[in-house]
């Protein structure tokens, strides 16, 4: 045994002695409680101290418990009457409260966080030690009418002090018992995930303790008097001794947490789905928010199971601050977990290290993920600088040539007027001026086809309706939405109405089409039905497989129902994040 | 040069003034962001019996303008700086709501249905909406710019064309004659019953005859002037 252990097992015989020597003064004073419950709930907070200490020496709660055991039992020993001990007993438990205020708030560190915290438990502590000094300094027995009690006259006696101290102390009490409730609401507030899932069990135990301290003080000052508060008072002696249980499961359950560890083992033992490995570890870990990030391998960069990329957290962030640790194989980042800060380092250690073949596994899934989201990526890439291009081609158009077209018309038909005197050559300028007609219409229709203006200037809305007013069949249109979207969808979702609308007006025999765009869930849905002879086939036509490629470009989804007879009806959904 | 006056110097440079305009000559503003077009349209408009008013470059200018000038007609691009989308149109509707007895006539590198209709619902009357190109037709441009002046409609015949084209358009107009659609589509372009008697070489009473006749088979109640019979027409071509 260390020296540190013989010095608890001395520090321990020395207060069981304590709580039983206390016992037995309230027994031979004859006073009314069950000294067997009491006695055990006193060991109980002696045990649970004695063992957080070995178990956790950096912990203050251990010391916290064994100073509560200390300070509560001066009340026993204040039954002997002998000289001043009634007094010491009377005024020294009364922090006892306080001590154990201190460790609900305090819990699973035993240090209290904020200022408020700390001035929460310090008020406390102020108002159970400042009725004590009015006590000491003032309360005479006799005037009491107690000719036995063992209690030395005060220096200052006056039994109006005494009572005015005692209400004003309850009335305090009250006080100090709402800023306690307060803080520890704001404790509750700022707990991260895991943190919550530790101070539950505690909380819970400590709420009923207080219910029913609470319902004590309020059926009745002397407990002895009724059998109901005599009851709750005994009620509160079983729950001292659950109290100091729960104190030590939550100090020690990073114990229990490992032993979830070993559950992890065997959990991966079996080939996991995409994304299961994350929610295994958050189990074992007791952090629903864990995140699992995977290296590629000699890029720096980083990507979740699904192949998308991250980034790894920063440190410092303030509440929502997230710690990674990461696991290297080889002296190569491998994977990182991304957790909450208040989790046990060597805990997360042992997690990953039980994950380790099944995170070598998906991180090589998330590489190929990753390609093929750069694969994808690069394809969205391809399409919109395409479609940017036919914008830019279509501006420089509508801009230069057609416009010096225009003019060029102008200047021709003003030629024509003055040479109206000269037939030869007011007719080879008439066949002139009718070519270039020819040429501007030509041209007007290229541009139509590179890009739509309209779908530039004023969106898609308007520039399905248009291809509805050109389109040789009747086509109601139906969007319940004005407003602009992306290029590439509003290029993407135009593209599909006007691909779809010229199969339509082409193969379908239909008498009329609708076309119908509506958002919804962050996408835009483009729906085109038609009432024709049905039958297309997406795997055949070349056209709608066009389109297909081009609306999973965009992440899209595309679909075509058709029957024999009854129609044809393609659908895309195009993700708008806007 | 007032120095309070925005567009500046530019604006008030391209402002011809005129002080005494002769009674009956048509003023006119005109806007393009392309120079070259610009002063070709003024001078085949001058040649015509147009009193050019102003130009301006751009909406703002345009704007200023027409404060200054009160023209009787603008004649502006729908695309022009700054962002080379549809300033002219949006120009041309801020133009109609703080004067509305001036005339609008939008030309357009291209042309579409709804924005014809956007312009004539917009506007109560002087509304005309055309392919740029049309200005080398000097005569029917000029006839255009006229009508469009004195609160008629001038709308491209392509728009017609293509409502006309229509599968539906088809259907519900076979029960007019070939003479009937000939009228109906003049009247689209906003002609009135004069032009048309002109152009088909008709008398005016035939005319208004195949018009009442018009009216009848696709159940449009008469409308009281030139420019809602167009909205009236285009609204029912569209609709079919």
């Amino acid at each position: 045994m260390t020296r540190r252990r013989w010095g608890l097992a001395a520090l321990g015989i020395m207060l069981m002695g304590w709580i039983i020597g206390g016992e037995w003064v309230s027994i031979h004073q004859h006073v009314p409680e069950n000294h067997f419950i009491d006695a055990v709930g006193g060991l109980s907070f002696l045990v649970a101290g004695l063992v957080a200490l070995d178990r956790r020496p950096r912990n203050r709660m251990g010391w916290l418990m064994i100073a509560y055991v200390a300070v509560s039992y001066l009340g026993n020993w204040g039954n002997l009457q002998v000289a001043v001990v009634p007094m010491i007993g009377t005024i020294g438990q009364q922090p006892g409260g306080a001590i154990l205020a201190q460790m609900v708030l305090s819990y699973p560190t035993g240090r209290l966080r904020t200022r408020f915290e700390r001035f929460v438990i310090g008020t406390i502590y102020a108002v159970a030690i400042g009725m004590s000094a009015v006590i000491a300094l003032a309360y005479d027995p006799r005037a009491d009418g107690c000719t036995r009690c063992a209690w030395e006259p005060a220096p200052f006696p006056s039994r109006h002090a005494v009572l005015t101290a005692i209400s004003a102390g309850q009335r305090a009490g009250f006080f100090v018992f709402l800023l306690l409730i307060m803080a520890l609401w704001l404790r509750w507030r700022r707990a991260t995930p895991a943190e919550r899932l530790g101070l539950a069990p505690l909380w819970v135990a400590a709420s009923i303790y207080m219910v029913v301290g609470l319902m004590g003080t309020f059926a009745s000052p002397d407990p002895t008097a009724q059998p109901f508060a005599y009851l709750v008072w005994e009620l509160q002696s079983v729950l001292q001794i659950i109290l100091p249980i729960v104190f030590l499961w939550g100090l020690l359950s990073t114990r229990l947490a490992r032993s979830a560890v070993g559950d992890l083992v065997m959990e991966l033992e079996r080939p996991l789905l995409p994304g299961e490995l994350r929610a295994s570890l958050a189990r074992a870990l007791g952090d629903p928010s864990l995140d699992l990030l995977y290296a590629l391998e000699g890029q720096g960069r980083w990507v979740n199971a699904d192949g998308q990329p991250r980034f790894l957290p920063t440190p410092g962030g303030g509440r929502q601050a997230r710690t990674a640790t990461v696991v290297e194989r080889e002296g190569e980042p491998l994977a990182a977990l991304i957790h909450d800060p208040a989790l046990d380092q060597g805990l997360v250690r042992a997690a990953a290290a039980a994950a380790g073949m099944a995170i070598v596994n998906e991180r090589l899934q998330a590489e190929v993920r990753a390609q093929l989201e750069e694969v994808r990526a690069s394809r969205q890439r391809i399409v919109e600088a395409g479609d940017a291009e036919r914008r830019r081609v279509e501006r420089n158009l509508h801009d230069g040539t057609q416009q010096r077209m225009a003019t060029l018309a102008l200047s021709l038909a003003m030629l024509r007027d003055r040479v109206a005197g000269d037939p030869a050559m007011a007719a080879s300028l008439d066949q002139a001026a009718a070519e270039l007609k020819l040429a501007i219409g030509e041209l007007r229709e290229l541009a139509r086809g590179i890009h739509p203006a309209i779908l530039t200037e004023e969106g898609l809305p308007a520039a399905v309706e248009a291809l509805a007013d050109r389109s040789s069949l009747p086509v109601r249109v139906r969007a319940d939405f004005d407003e602009r979207l992306p290029e590439p969808v509003e290029a993407t979702a135009y593209f599909v109405v006007s691909e779809s609308l010229a199969n339509v007006a082409k193969y379908a025999c239909a008498s009329g089409a609708q076309v119908a765009l509506w958002r919804r869930n962050g996408s835009l849905h483009v729906e085109v039905i038609d009432d024709g002879v049905g039958g297309a086939d997406a795997s055949r036509g070349s056209g709608l497989r066009g389109l297909e490629d081009r609306v999973s470009a965009v992440r899209g989804s595309f679909r075509v129902h058709t029957s024999p007879g009854g129609g044809t009806c393609v659908v895309a959904e195009i993700p708008c994040d806007t | 040069m007032d120095p309070t006056m925005p567009g500046g110097a530019a604006a008030a440079a391209r402002v011809g003034r005129t002080f005494s305009p002769e009674p009956g000559v048509i003023r006119v503003v005109l806007a393009d962001d392309s120079v070259l077009f610009r002063e070709g349209l003024a001078r085949l408009l001058a040649e015509n019996g147009f009193l050019v008013a102003g130009q301006a470059g751009d909406a703002d200018e345009l704007d200023v303008v027409v404060e200054q000038e009160s023209p009787d007609v603008v004649v502006t691009d729908i695309r022009m700086p700054p962002t080379n989308t549809n300033e002219g149109l949006l120009a041309a509707q801020r133009i109609h709501a703080q004067h509305p007895q001036i005339g609008l006539l939008v030309l357009s590198q291209y042309v579409e249905t709804r924005q014809a209709v956007k312009l004539l619902q917009n506007a109560s009357h002087g509304v005309g909406y055309l392919l740029k190109d049309r200005v080398s037709d000097i005569a029917e441009f000029a006839d255009a710019v006229r009508r469009v002046a004195r609160g008629g409609s001038a709308i491209d015949p392509e728009v017609v064309a293509h409502l006309l084209q229509r599968r539906g358009a088809y259907s519900a107009l076979g029960a007019l004659t070939g003479r009937e659609q000939d009228i109906l589509a003049l009247m689209a372009q906003g002609r009135s019953n004069r032009a048309i008697c002109e152009r088909l070489v008709l008398s005016p009473k035939t005319v208004e005859t195949h018009v009442g006749a018009i009216f009848s088979k696709l159940g449009l109640l008469p409308a009281a002037d030139d420019h809602r019979r167009v909205l009236a027409v285009i609204t029912y071509l569209r609709n079919t």
